[in-house]
């Protein structure tokens, strides 16, 4: 391909070529056959052959790159195939000349534009030897959850003057997953009314509805009087409960909010990645605790993980939390509708949402509270995130802000446990604070 | 006496959270909202800034010159830089000597050679010092006015005559030198294009290279094949264009061995002295190297050359 410099030489050149004869200018003649030479040369010997001008290519040559970039090859190694947010991956190109000439290549690695380059570079330009080989190797971070893509790798090879490029891309693809990262969560505050009890079910070293005894403590307003160890009351003066050790395992349901809306605000802090990377906290505290989880994302159709537990759930979880997409607008009831026949009587219910541009959510949420299901909302705002960004004003932060603070009055009046859920804001404080305390 | 009293039991469960912040509002969010300005216009910021391409942007898929910041020059980008000014230097006198007033724009409008001399040289000195300039701040748009200047100071009208305008070694009198001279002139005026834009284009490479853009394996290398280029290059074009030149000398040397009357007559031939002369050298060269790549030349001998052992 002809650069910018050779098309701008060679229009020069013709001009001064039919200038010199119109002037009888011999020096314009002159200086015209000497950029004619230049790009002649250029052209010839730098690798650049395929710009002969008969129109035809050799039978055996097939591709579009021309005979100089024929012979490199590349070939990709990862360091992991699956990271979480805020991961890095080691990736290692393997570049190879088969030719017999030295070739002066640019190499770019391409990798998807949200990953950021912690070390090395992706963007190389070498001189590689005749039957060579080299190793690129550069490290990438990756601050965003999702299915990525690294390649195709894009080679350009051009004369030194930068006159003639020829480019060629090898379709050399490597996938990886970014998990959504996870934060240590010490207790939860979320506990089942209606523990699930399992034949030979296991003593799992937390307090809860079950028949051994696990501690003591102090009563707490709304323990029950049954719970109250009078002995130890007489002994200390104070009121103690006895805590049991649990027994039994529970439904957890986490609903993530993955309409179109979800994703209002900066690309890192939106509802949407706040909604992830709360589920996946979540999935692996009630997991390691023993208790079934299931997962229903919701947006243009709902996507749901039947319960289970053990770490094989956790991975499940975590790969569809990866390749959550904001789109649709499928409203919460739904996916209400939809779940109720399937899930147990009692279980906690988790929702992610920023609570959005959806009318159905009072209605859907009165519907399990109904059926006394135990609801959480931890509710990312996204007027936060607007605000944050600057793209919102004063006025129309303040009254959306108070049609939202009305919207969380009406859903706590229903006796759902509801958090408005800054961005600054761990995850265990917003749980606290969305159940009471 | 009495004993201390116990400390007083707190019915809430307050306590399990001292030390934590627990909100449902958003206080620091309405501090920074009263801070905002009033209003609901759209901030400024919000709107994003779109870089409207004009026609000519357009037409060349960017700007027509690069607006780069380069870090300070490193040694590779000097040695460049030394290189460009030597030729400037030299390609500045050498313009003056084979370009006379005579036949520019500027004699026809002043009728007198002292002030188009006055001027010419002007247009040489101008071009000559904002090369200086553009290579010293490696300013692409200085470099492009000292080009268009120096191709400016080359337009004029010659009657295929090639003339002088100071002869201090008598090379009229020595045709073939004048023609070396001319050479020489299109040589200067093609490395000094290459030269300055290979200035811009290693401290294009070096900022890369120096805030981790790109990474550049055995940069030595390169730039030593780019330095051989430039001494290959125009020695190449020289010689090709000494040929064209001199073709007034090449045919009738050809067409003696046939005959050798023919081959005076033609010496003699003020067509293959002029302008037209050097029209049909560069012809016949340039068929040449259309053949060559009609034929595919180029492409089998890349391809001899990339399957050799």
């Amino acid at each position: 391909m002809w650069s910018r410099k050779s098309a701008l030489l060679g229009s020069l050149a013709v001009s001064m070529y039919l200038l010199g004869l119109t002037l009888r200018n011999s020096q314009l003649v002159t200086v015209a056959v000497v950029i004619f030479v230049f790009l002649t040369y250029a052209a010839l010997f730098a690798g650049h052959a395929d710009v002969a001008a008969s129109g035809r290519r050799m039978d055996e040559w097939t591709g579009e790159e021309g005979v100089a970039l024929s012979n490199v090859s590349a070939m990709r190694k990862l360091s992991a195939a699956r990271v979480f947010e805020d991961g890095e991956v080691e990736i290692t190109l393997r570049m190879q000349n088969h030719s017999a000439l030295p070739k002066i290549l640019e190499v770019r690695d391409r990798v998807p534009e949200v990953m950021r380059i912690k070390k090395g570079a992706n963007y190389i330009l070498m001189e590689l030897g005749p039957r060579r080989e080299t190793f690129i190797e550069y490290t990438v971070e990756c601050p965003l959850r999702g299915f990525y893509s690294i390649g195709p790798v894009a080679i350009r090879i051009q004369d030194t003057f930068g006159l003639f490029h020829k480019e060629k891309e090898l379709h050399v693809y490597d996938d990886f997953l970014v998990f959504p990262k996870m934060e240590d969560l010490k207790d939860t505050f979320v506990k089942s009314k209606v523990p699930k009890i399992f034949t030979g079910a296991v003593n799992i070293r937390q307090p809860g509805p079950g028949s051994e005894f696990y501690s003591l403590r102090e009563y707490f307003d709304g323990d029950s009087f049954r719970s109250i160890n009078w002995n130890a009351y007489a002994r200390s003066g104070k009121l103690m409960v006895n805590e049991r050790e649990r027994d039994a395992v529970s439904d957890i349901i986490l609903i993530v909010d993955g309409r179109a809306v979800s994703e209002t605000g900066p690309v890192s802090r939106n509802a949407l990645v706040y909604s992830t990377r709360a589920s996946a906290s979540l999935a692996r505290f009630f997991l390691s605790r023993r208790d079934s989880v299931g997962l229903i994302v919701y947006g243009d159709e709902v996507v749901s993980v039947d319960r289970d537990t053990g770490k094989k759930q956790l991975y499940v979880i975590l790969t569809k939390l990866a390749g959550a997409m904001a789109r649709g607008n499928t409203p919460l009831q739904v996916v209400v509708n939809r779940i109720l026949p399937h899930i147990n009587k009692g279980s906690p219910i988790i929702v992610m949402s920023n609570l959005e541009s959806d009318p159905t959510i009072v209605n859907a949420l009165r519907d399990f509270r109904a059926r006394d299901f135990d609801v959480t909302v931890l509710s990312p705002s996204s007027l936060e995130f607007e605000f944050d960004a600057k793209r919102l004003d004063r006025t129309g932060y303040e009254v959306m802000k108070t049609e939202r603070d009305i919207l969380m009055s009406e859903l706590r009046g229903m006796g759902v446990n509801i958090m408005d859920w800054e961005p600054d804001m761990l995850l265990s404080t917003a749980l606290a604070g969305a159940r009471g305390f | 006496m009495a004993a201390p009293a116990p400390p007083q039991q707190r019915s809430d469960t307050a306590h399990l959270y001292d030390g934590k912040v627990v909100r449902s509002a958003a206080p620091s969010r309405k501090k920074a909202a009263g801070q905002m300005k009033t209003g609901s216009e759209v901030p400024d910021d919000a709107v994003p800034e779109v870089h409207i391409p004009g026609f000519i942007e357009a037409l060349l898929g960017g700007p027509v010159v690069p607006k780069h910041k380069f870090l300070p020059a490193d040694k590779m980008v000097q040695t460049l830089q030394l290189g460009a000014y030597a030729m400037l230097v030299a390609l500045g006198l050498i313009t003056w000597i084979v370009t006379p007033p005579q036949g520019t724009i500027w004699y026809l409008i002043f009728g007198s050679i002292g002030g188009a001399t006055l001027l010419h040289s002007t247009i040489i000195l101008s071009a000559t010092g904002t090369g200086l300039w553009g290579t010293m701040s490696r300013d692409p748009r200085w470099l492009l006015a000292s080009y268009t200047l120096f191709i400016l100071s080359a337009m004029r009208f010659a009657s295929s005559k090639l003339t002088l305008s100071g002869d201090w070694f008598d090379l009229a009198t020595y045709p073939w030198l004048a023609t070396v001279l001319v050479v020489v002139y299109a040589v200067l005026l093609v490395m000094y294009f290459e030269l300055t834009n290979g200035v811009i284009r290693f401290s294009m490479l070096d900022t890369s290279i120096r805030t981790n853009e790109v990474y550049v394996m055995n940069v030595k290398r390169i730039i030593s094949k780019y330095h051989r280029s430039l001494l290959i290059n125009p020695v190449i074009a020289g010689g090709l264009a000494a040929a064209v030149l001199s073709i007034n000398t090449i045919i009738p040397a050809i067409v003696r061995l046939f005959s050798s009357e023919t081959a005076v007559r033609m010496e003699e031939s003020v067509e293959l002295i002029s302008v037209y002369g050097v029209a049909l050298g560069s012809l016949f060269v340039f068929l040449l190297v259309g053949l060559m790549f009609a034929v595919n030349f180029p492409h089998r001998l890349q391809k001899w050359r990339e399957s050799r052992d």
